[in-house]
């Protein structure tokens, strides 16, 4: 509560922070920087705020004083955005943070190095937590939330501003990370593209400079965009670069990865150990893993139904729908493993119909014409080696390997 | 937004109960050929917001550009008077479309309000029937005229239900030209024509989705809506089309889960998988049976493709020594015999006859090739024989 805060108190506060701020810069300080710029993500400007409401004049301390006042672009947006985001006006807060913003990264472009790349960072990550809170209370008032598309917009100058090839381009990458999870949020995937351009074929970076936590990020983002374009070897080379140097006591962020990486590995036919799913807490996967274990086509349609709209919404569903054809190769792999056990020689014929009536037991009743589809689907795929004898209704497998492991290969695209 | 907990976060993707559309997401200038976005209907005190532009030209196009595409000789046969290329009437010609419009050029007289525009659909929709002239010509026409329409509608930030209600107009035109264009197959002005068209249907049909959320904002979705969503599934059966920026994947990620539940797109994504499956005996069954007619006119131009998937599929998997009869590929296929026999040929397959006159399709051929033409168009027959 400000009730009890003196004027003094207030004006000291206030003061207190300015020529923090001001003398951060002057000693080319980034790391005492950064706090001062954290609106959102941390209270520990709170108490500033209170002093703020409590001391209505907060304006004249910045001009009266000139080394302050350089500075007035910066700190007279950033005070009133301070105050906004304590009175929960979050749309005001992000406009005066975003004006705040701006006049720093005009200051920061014309420091030589790269001294403020924290406050910089610490700069980007409050613009977009602001946005999206400023959005959330617009939209919940039937106004049109269009602050975080500003915020893209703002960070893309930011972008522009590191692209160069001095050292500040180091920083690049984590601006690029930020970008990503406003246009996933905005629904504007597409627009990763140009970004991901900048940063991998414009020869202006070298990947391996950049901190391993922004290539981590980074793998993980380009990685999910590789799942939703079914580049499943893409997705499983970049998913496991983050995977591999994520720390594994991160439960979130290993949860987050596997969540993704796991489709796509059962898609390459690598199955993951059951205690993995429980580790993590990602047992929906339990039936689609099961199903492609047992051939049970049964269990993984009814796996994709009583999860249907977790996986619509994380855009795996379309992955795990397409495991149907390595199901089918299970299963009718087992019928052939238990005709090898009754008579050996005969082995390598399989009965369409018994093909059906395998399904039939599984509860999925077929025609002579489907199953043909399907095995013709399975042998023209190479899930089945061998060939379908039409008139004879039989599926005759190849002696040798008549059911090929993926083994770290995707199906077959049509 | 975790914080601490040792190392940074990826973020939760926790959804905010608030769509971010192409509407809601306010853009510059009405000035390129896409359809860039209007605002809500309901008045926002965002700065950034277009103005509402209201207009007032009455006719289906306005006096200024009638007189000068007179002067120009520039209009189309279907607009001249009684065929002479310097006279048109205002119940003949129709605003054309404009690539390099920008606002600030802009004429209120110019645009066409709301009920003009209704109208000048309604005139054009019926021109689609006429038979006096070559088909291209008529789809060229309206093809140009509706986008000109759907640029006054954004140009007035027109968002409603009868707004909805033209665009959905316009996506049945794209789908009733996406059929005809196929059935004209094989000459290759066409086939641009054809890419064009989808291109376009496909704007139309995203912006039409725009449009029904910042209308809709959590009343249950139509049958009508649910089956105009359904349509953007079917067309991933295509093979050819026009990249638009967003997978199925993506896209599905954003639609509503009651969108998803809907029985029409239900039925579509189940016909898409049965397509990519290789059931080909549940894809034709399903969409001779279950897709209602706006639905099927979408995928009657891409049954051949899938058929040709069939043939290569049954070519490669099967016995050389046993060589499937047409008839029942043609059945499996819902296609004519002759028909079917006509396709493999211009897929450079070879068919056979045996002793007793049935037509059989030879396996393992290695020739199978789409030609560059494109395939035949062919709908569907139902089975002759019971």
């Amino acid at each position: 509560m400000a009730a009890y805060l003196s004027l003094a108190e207030s004006q000291r506060r206030i003061a207190g922070y300015l020529h923090r701020f001001v003398d951060a810069i002057a000693r080319q300080d980034g790391p005492t920087l950064r706090p001062l710029l954290a609106v959102s993500s941390s209270a520990s400007l709170l108490p500033l705020a209170d002093a703020l409401a409590n001391f209505p004049d907060s304006s004249r301390l910045v001009t009266q004083s000139d080394q302050i006042a350089q500075f007035a672009e910066i700190l007279l947006p950033l005070l009133r955005s301070i105050q906004s985001h304590r009175l929960r006006c979050f749309a005001e807060a992000y406009s005066s943070y975003e004006k705040a913003a701006n006049a720093f990264l005009q200051e920061f472009r014309n420091w030589e190095t790269p001294w403020a790349m924290e406050a910089v960072h610490a700069i980007a990550l409050e613009i977009r937590l602001l946005a999206e809170k400023g959005d959330r209370e617009l939209a919940s008032v039937g106004k049109s939330p269009e602050k975080l598309q500003a915020a893209g917009s703002f960070l893309m100058k930011v972008f522009g501003a590191l692209a160069g090839k001095g050292p500040k381009r180091v920083g690049a990458l984590y601006i690029t990370c930020q970008l990503f999870k406003i246009y996933f949020k905005l629904g504007t995937v597409h627009l990763c593209r140009s970004v991901i351009r900048s940063i991998e074929t414009a020869r202006i970076f070298d990947f391996e400079e950049f901190p391993l936590k922004d290539k981590v990020t980074y793998m993980y983002y380009t990685g999910r965009l590789e799942v939703f374009n079914e580049s499943f070897l893409a997705a499983d080379q970049k998913l496991t670069y983050a995977l591999a140097r994520s720390d594994p006591l991160n439960m979130s962020n290993m949860r987050m990865i596997l969540k993704y990486l796991i489709p796509v590995k059962l898609s390459l036919g690598i199955l993951p150990k059951m205690s993995l799913l429980k580790k993590y807490n990602l047992l929906e996967y339990k039936d689609v893993v099961d199903a492609l274990k047992t051939g049970d086509v049964r269990l993984l349609r009814q796996a994709l139904q009583d999860h249907e709209e977790q996986f619509l919404r994380s855009g795996v569903y379309l992955v795990l729908e397409k495991l149907e054809l390595i199901v089918f190769q299970r299963l009718v792999k087992k019928i052939y493993i238990i005709q090898k056990q009754k008579d050996p020689d005969k082995a390598h014929q399989i009965k369409l119909d018994l093909i059906i009536k395998a399904f039939k037991w599984l509860g999925i009743d077929m025609d002579v014409d489907e199953g043909e589809c399907i095995v013709t689907m399975l042998i023209y795929k190479n899930l089945i080696k061998g060939y379908f004898a039409h008139k004879s209704k039989v599926c005759v497998l190849s002696k040798n390997d008549p059911f090929p492991k993926l083994s770290g290969k995707p199906v077959m695209a049509s | 937004m975790k914080k601490g907990r040792g190392g940074r976060s990826f973020g939760g993707e926790r959804r905010d109960g608030f769509h971010y559309n192409r509407y809601q997401v306010p853009k510059q200038v009405a000035s390129s050929s896409s359809n860039p976005a209007p605002a809500p209907a309901s008045s926002s005190n965002s700065p950034t917001n277009l103005q509402n532009l209201v207009g007032t030209c009455s006719d289906m196009c306005p006096a200024k550009e009638r007189a000068q595409r007179e002067r120009l000789r520039d209009l189309s046969v279907l607009e001249r008077l009684n065929g002479d290329t310097t006279k048109t009437s205002p119940s003949l010609a129709v605003k054309k479309f404009c690539r390099t419009i920008s606002s600030a050029d802009v004429n209120v007289s110019d645009i066409r309000p709301l009920p003009v525009l209704k109208q000048t659909l309604d005139y054009l929709m019926k021109l689609l029937d006429s038979t006096n002239l070559p088909f291209e010509i008529v789809h060229d026409f309206i093809f140009d005229r509706t986008r000109s329409i759907r640029q006054d509608l954004t140009m007035q930030n027109l968002v409603s239900p009868e707004a909805a209600e033209i665009y959905e107009d316009i996506v049945k035109f794209h789908i009733i030209s996406h059929q005809k264009l196929a059935m004209c197959w094989g000459r290759p002005e066409i086939s641009s024509l054809c890419h064009l068209n989808v291109e376009q249907l496909i704007k139309c049909l995203l912006s039409l989705y725009d449009m029904y959320q910042v209308i809709g904002k959590g009343k249950c979705t139509s049958n009508k809506e649910a089956e105009f969503y359904s349509l953007y599934v079917l067309l991933h059966l295509g093979n050819n089309l026009p990249k638009m920026g967003e997978t199925l994947s993506l896209w599905y990620r954003q639609l509503a889960y009651s969108v998803h539940l809907a029985m029409e797109v239900q039925i579509a994504k189940k016909i898409l998988r049965y397509a990519e499956m290789g059931n080909f005996k549940l894809f034709f069954s399903s969409a001779a049976m279950d897709l209602t007619n706006l639905q099927f006119s979408l995928i009657e131009p891409f049954l051949n493709e899938v058929r040709a998937r069939a043939i290569v599929q049954f070519n490669q998997s099967c016995y050389k020594l046993q060589p499937i009869p047409m008839r029942h590929l043609s059945e499996l296929l819902m296609v004519k015999e002759e028909e079917f026999e006509q396709l493999c040929k211009s897929c450079s397959l070879e068919t056979s006859m045996d002793d007793t006159g049935i037509r059989l399709l030879p396996c393992k051929q290695a020739t199978f090739c789409i030609p560059k033409s494109g395939l035949p168009f062919i709908g569907i027959s139902a089975n002759q024989s019971i």
